[in-house]
């Protein structure tokens, strides 16, 4: 229709073209795309809230306890950042092949084989000096990561396979290979349970200041500065943006999309088999049956708050790893149960949704009626 | 109808049209891309609700919400796209949704419904078999299906939208004197077209229209195609010299190119020819060929090859033109002459063989591909122009595996400003720029890889006048530097406006050749319909 400006007769100078939009413009937008952001969190406490009350719990109480909990003291604040450095790997786990458009929903099987891999060398090689061990114990957990992440992304590639069936399909057969390791191969006999044998002491990450952090968290903090560059400012970040955005014209400019779509898994495969070997080498010394938590769903409910984006994965991660510390401190203090802090979670995500949905109706509806003031 | 006035958002479609069609007329609704012509019949059909206008049918004013009220009314649309399910017969497809659901004779009636089409079809020389199945057939035959699904459910008044874009010229005829025997049997019919030349062939009267407005309503005794195409243009702005520069798109878009006599030199002052790639042609003829393609099939899921056996030899600077009706291997041969679908056979630049290698290096050698589905395969839509002009050009651009954006961006603002891309800002993403700005774009990365091979195919298709001006210009402008040019296009006159040399696709290979002015339309209709192959 007569939208396209090139028709409007002397219209065709163009004088000066803005790299970006002006800052304050910017500014602007920026401020819009936070509203959703603060509304959903907003609504998500409102509702826990009430079924908090409901419950017969004080709201109010139970929240200063989770809120708080990671910053009243060292240990809180530790605890964090413990758990914030799987929830930052897992979540980059899915960000990366969501990039380009697949979905990778396997990063916890990919962890349990980190943790296997990384288990098997610090306990196998437990005499070796902790220059050499360490190092090894992580390499082979990225590997077994990658390892099973490829499984996935080959069967895509090669067969037509359908990602999300393999990747979470290998989750259940991850659980009955962890099981077998941690209750046959390498079964610790006193723990009763599946669980293993502890890895050698040069397999133990070093930990920093009192109480101790692992140095697994300083890994992760190198990991996230590399993935934001590399996705912003790489040739392959900008090959992965491209095959999300569009992969027939990524593949007629000469982008290799298959390959850049196995590569994201693989990459995805690799981080959560990190995170794997972090928590043998940093938290628990062995492996063991349970070993990787709720990790891959908070890791997806990261992953998608942050819209995908690598550079706000950490930071998202970072305020889920705080409610997920405070929800043991909620149960002890208010009796709400720690289930609360999920429901929590899910419900800023599901509020994040909806608010994006009001927003571009708002949008809408604003700008036809500007256009009808115009007319006017 | 009178006063329709039809806004999207904040888009004013159509501002206040007046239409009237006159019982046993031919009407022609002319006017160029985006100038309204087919809103204002998608209201007439219950497509659109109008925001304000009233619709008289008979002289009696009547509320027409969706085509089922209009076909009650009496009228009958046939639209680019056929809405035809391809597995059924052509009769299963005309009683498709009417009362009749059987094709055995209704109750109360002497005939059954193969009866009746076979009657439609012969009073009004739409020659078609009621048993084929639609798949099996040709474009223009489906379009008399469509045409007849109108018939069929009583329409008096018929809207075409467009009808000839895929017809070959003989086609075209058979068209006109159908559409000649319908309103000699008391209806109407309404011609939506942007080429004054079918209007001046078979319209009785014509309503032009300009930028969603009413302009003016002629009879064809009273018009040239002359005035109409200066009426169609309107007042250009920036006098003589950019009317000039309009001119050529003007007559291509008009359908004037072959009309010889026409010219528009009365309509726009100081409008020439413009300079074509044709006057290259006689000097580089003893030049050696830069690109030979020998043998290129791409093969087909069955045992035919969608592209079959192509052999091409072309020298720096030549502009080869390929003709052909949609769907007979355009887009495939397109791919495998850039290397962007697999192919067999032999594709050689400057001497270096390309087949088999990626895409990438087709792209590094020059080999560059203007899409003709812009949105689905030229752009990144959510992403920013920048990161668009610098699809393809990432590797080759990159240092350490880095990109270097700052420069990327200050080039990329310089190439909106010599593309006269209209943006807010480089960063805005593709997808919310206009079809003809999308194009400057997506021809602003392809220059700037310095093709040798430049691929456009439909180049135009959907552009206005102002754009696909632009694009002719681009495309010599590249030829004169040596690059060498293939144009595929459905737009014949399109094809004989751009090219030293002619030739056809058919069903998946490259039939007869022509040089630049040997060409004839009926000549290469022939070919489009493989009959002179």
């Amino acid at each position: 229709m007569s939208n396209d400006v090139t028709e409007n007769p002397g219209a065709t100078e163009v004088t000066d073209v803005a790299v970006a939009p002006p800052l304050s413009q910017r500014a602007r937008s920026f401020a819009f795309a936070a509203i959703p952001y603060a509304v959903a969190v907003l609504a998500a406490f409102v509702v826990v809230g009430i079924i908090i009350t409901a419950l017969g719990h004080d709201p109010t109480e139970a929240f200063r306890a989770v809120l708080t909990n990671s910053f009243r003291n060292q240990t809180g604040f530790v605890q964090t950042l413990h758990k914030w450095a799987p929830l930052t790997l897992l979540s980059l786990a899915f960000a990366i092949p969501l990039g380009a458009g697949r979905f990778n929903i396997g990063g916890e099987g990919q962890m349990i084989l980190g943790t296997v891999g990384a288990a098997a060398v610090g306990i196998t090689m437990s005499e070796l000096p902790m220059v050499i061990l360490l190092p090894l114990v992580i390499l082979v957990g990225i590997l077994a990561g990658a390892v099973w992440a490829a499984i996935s992304a080959w069967l895509m590639e090669s067969f037509k396979i359908n990602e999300i069936l393999s990747t979470v399909l290998l989750n259940f057969v991850s659980f009955e290979v962890l099981d077998y390791v941690a209750s046959v191969v390498w079964s610790d006999p006193g723990a009763g349970g599946a669980v293993t044998l502890p890895v050698g002491e040069g397999a133990v990450l070093p930990g920093i200041g009192r109480p101790p952090m692992h140095t697994g968290v300083l890994i992760v903090v190198l990991v996230s500065v590399v993935a934001a560059v590399m996705a912003k400012r790489s040739v392959a970040g900008f090959e992965l943006r491209a095959v999300g955005l569009n992969e027939r014209a990524s593949r007629l400019h000469g982008i290799r999309t298959g390959r850049v779509a196995v590569t994201s898994m693989v990459v995805a495969g690799a981080l959560a088999g990190l995170a794997g070997a972090i928590e043998v080498a940093g938290v628990h010394q062995r492996t063991l049956e349970g070993v990787q938590s709720n990790f891959l769903l908070l890791g997806i409910i990261i992953g998608l708050i942050a819209r995908g984006s690598l550079t706000a994965v950490p930071f998202v991660a970072f305020g889920i790893a705080v409610l997920e510390v405070g929800a043991g401190s909620m149960q002890r203090v208010s009796g709400a149960p720690v289930e609360i802090v999920l429901i929590l979670e899910g419900l800023i995500l599901l509020f994040l949704l909806m608010s994006d949905v009001a927003t571009e109706r708002f949008r809408r509806a604003r700008a036809s009626r500007a256009a009808k003031g115009a007319l006017a | 109808m009178s006063g329709i006035r039809k806004t999207f958002g904040p888009v004013v479609a159509l501002d206040g049209v007046d239409f009237t069609v006159a019982e046993r007329e031919i009407h022609g609704l002319l006017g160029g891309n985006g100038a309204g012509k087919t809103t204002l019949m998608n209201v007439l059909y219950g497509l659109y609700a109008p925001d304000s206008g009233t619709v008289s049918v008979d002289d009696r004013e009547v509320e027409i919400r969706s085509p089922r009220d209009a076909i009650a009314h009496g009228i009958g649309m046939v639209h680019q796209n056929f809405l035809q399910v391809d597995v059924f017969t052509v009769a299963e497809n005309i009683v498709l949704g009417t009362d009749s659901s059987t094709l055995t004779a209704a109750d109360g009636s002497s005939q059954t419904p193969a009866q009746r089409i076979t009657e439609l079809s012969e009073r009004f020389g739409l020659t078609v078999d009621p048993s084929a199945r639609v798949a099996d057939l040709p474009v223009g035959v489906r379009q008399r299906v469509e045409i007849l699904k109108a018939l069929y459910r009583g329409a008096r008044i018929l809207v075409l939208d467009e009808p000839t874009t895929n017809l070959t010229p003989q086609e075209v005829d058979d068209l006109f004197s159908s559409m000649r025997a319908i309103v000699d049997d008391g209806m109407s019919v309404v011609l939506i077209t942007h080429k004054i030349r079918e209007t001046m062939e078979v319209c009785d009267r014509m309503t032009i229209m300009r930028d969603g407005r009413w302009i003016t309503t002629v009879d064809k005794a009273d018009t040239t195609a002359d005035d109409l195409a200066a009426t169609m243009i309107g007042e250009v702005a920036g006098g003589d010299a950019e009317a000039a520069a309009l001119a050529e798109a003007a007559q291509v878009a008009l359908g004037e190119e072959e009309l010889g006599e026409a010219t528009l030199t009365h309509a726009l002052p100081g409008a020439q020819k413009a300079p074509s790639g044709g006057a290259a042609a006689g000097t580089v003829t003893h030049t050696p060929a830069r690109v030979t393609v020998r043998g290129l099939t791409v093969a087909g899921s069955g045992g035919k090859p969608l592209v079959d056996d192509v052999s091409l030899s072309l020298r720096p600077g030549e502009i080869l033109g390929i003709a052909g009706v949609a769907g007979n291997g355009q887009g495939e041969l397109a791919e495998a002459l850039t290397g962007t679908r697999t192919a067999t056979g032999s594709l050689v630049v400057d001497g270096e063989e390309l087949v088999g290698r990626p895409t990438a290096t087709w792209l590094r050698r020059g080999v560059v591909y203007v899409p003709e589905d812009r949105q689905r395969d030229g752009i990144l839509p959510g992403a920013g122009i920048t990161e668009n002009l610098v699809l393809g050009s990432h590797r080759t651009r990159s240092r350490a595996g880095m990109i270097n954006w700052r420069a990327a961006r200050s080039e990329a603002v310089e190439a909106i400003k010599e593309f006269n891309v209209k943006t807010p800002s480089a960063a805005t993403p593709c997808g919310q720029l206009s079809g003809g700005n999308i194009q400057r774009v997506i021809l602003a990365r392809a220059f700037a890889h310095e093709p040798t091979l430049l691929l456009l195919h439909n180049p135009t298709r959907g552009l206005d006048i102002r754009s696909t001006q632009f694009v002719y210009d681009r495309v010599r402008r590249a030829a004169a530097d040596g690059c060498v040019v293939i144009v595929i296009s459905e737009d014949l006159d399109e094809v004989l406006a751009l090219a030293d040399r002619v030739t056809v696709a058919y069903s998946g290979r490259l039939v007869g050749e022509f040089a630049r002015g040997e060409a004839n339309p009926y000549d290469l209709g022939r070919l489009m319909t493989g009959v002179g192959a």
